[in-house]
């Protein structure tokens, strides 16, 4: 029995060096009519090698910006975005994104675009008809393997972004509201793989996904940073040490998730009287 | 209780009543008599409020044993 407490209760031993960390980032864009807002303002974070990390925030507090920072996407303003220690100068292998909308090749077979992915990272033709296969069974898509990614629904064609992200075997999966277009089914479903992926993988992945569902930040994450509305900067952290697969009837969870609800509540409060008395 | 163990009543000075809560928090300890399993629950929630100043501690019991310890804690940044 002590084992089983003292795995829940600790939290792992933090590595030296972080997989992911940002330092002094801040990141501004361009509006239509040319003024400049700033996304975020001085973020700075660390992300662990294996660790689960969920963003969360009101809309528009930057946590897309600093998601394509990390992803090499966009360059920070001011500040800089760290992966193994190196500074990000463009996108890479390393890093696999998942999007609200699964960015597949309509002309491809199901099979195809899992193939494609593996091709562009150079694994061998020989190899890699056996990945992409492993990878659909994982997501239970084998039988649609010469299905065209329109005859899948919403909740198929994101699993099979999924299984396309993690065949490539990627050090970090980013997500962008992953499961933003999902009904609610379809999202529980793909929560559950993506536990599962997460928990069961030999050397253990680094996710980092942005969201502005307070559930799913709780249910999946280690922990959940709390973002303020615009321009972005941390308000506070959430850690959660509860096993997995979580559920959201979960004493612990449910509790969490109503302090961070009320936490963003507050936020979204303060940020409309501020501009109320602009 | 504690009038027991001191004679006449209890001074009313702060440091009595300190010593008295400390007592009786023993002798209520010992008057339980605690076994080995629960001795290793109280030593793990005590280490836990040790460490965390803000969160959650929830201790989940299935057939009268503690199978878990979940914790959630919050840390401020701004």
């Amino acid at each position: 029995m002590a084992d089983v407490l003292r795995t829940l209760a600790d939290p792992p031993s933090a590595p030296a060096e972080p997989k992911l960390a940002l330092r002094d980032v801040v990141v501004t864009r361009r509006t239509a009519s040319g003024a400049t807002i700033t996304a975020t303002d001085r973020l700075t974070f660390d992300v662990a090698q294996g660790e689960f990390v969920c963003l969360l925030g009101p809309s528009g507090c930057g946590k897309t910006s600093l998601l394509n920072v990390l992803a090499g996407l966009v360059m920070p303003s001011t500040g800089e975005a760290l992966l193994d220690g190196r500074p990000i100068t463009g996108p890479g292998p390393d890093r696999a994104v998942l999007f609200q909308e699964p960015a597949l090749f309509p002309w491809l077979s199901v099979l195809g675009n899992v193939e494609l992915g593996l091709e562009l990272i150079g694994v061998p033709a020989a190899a890699r008809h056996d990945i992409a296969q492993r990878w659909l069974a994982n997501v239970h898509l084998e039988r649609w393997a010469d299905a065209q990614p329109h005859e899948l629904s919403a909740g198929m064609r994101q699993r099979l972004a999924l299984a396309r992200a993690l065949a490539a075997d990627p050090g970090v999966l980013l997500g962008d509201e992953p499961f933003g277009a999902l009904d609610a089914q379809a999202r529980e479903l793909l929560q559950r793989e993506v536990q599962r992926f997460w928990v069961e993988s030999d050397d253990r992945k680094t996710f980092l996904f942005v969201t502005h569902n307070v559930r799913e930040a709780t249910l999946l994450a280690d922990r959940v940073l709390v973002m303020s509305a615009a321009p972005g900067r941390l308000l506070e952290e959430f850690r959660i040490h509860a096993p997995r697969p979580r559920d959201l009837d979960d004493v612990l969870i449910s509790r969490v998730v109503s302090e961070i609800h009320t936490l963003l509540m507050q936020e979204v409060d303060a940020s409309v009287a501020r501009e109320m008395a602009r | 209780m504690e009038g027991a163990l001191l004679p006449g009543p209890p001074p009313r000075s702060i440091r009595v009543m300190v010593d008295a809560s400390k007592s009786a928090a023993d002798e209520q300890l010992s008057e339980l008599a605690l076994t080995e399993e629960e001795k290793l629950v109280l030593a793990k929630v005590a280490e836990i409020l040790r460490k965390i100043q803000f969160g959650t501690v929830v201790l989940v019991v299935q057939d009268g044993k503690v199978v878990q310890v979940e914790m959630a804690e919050k840390f401020r940044l701004r």
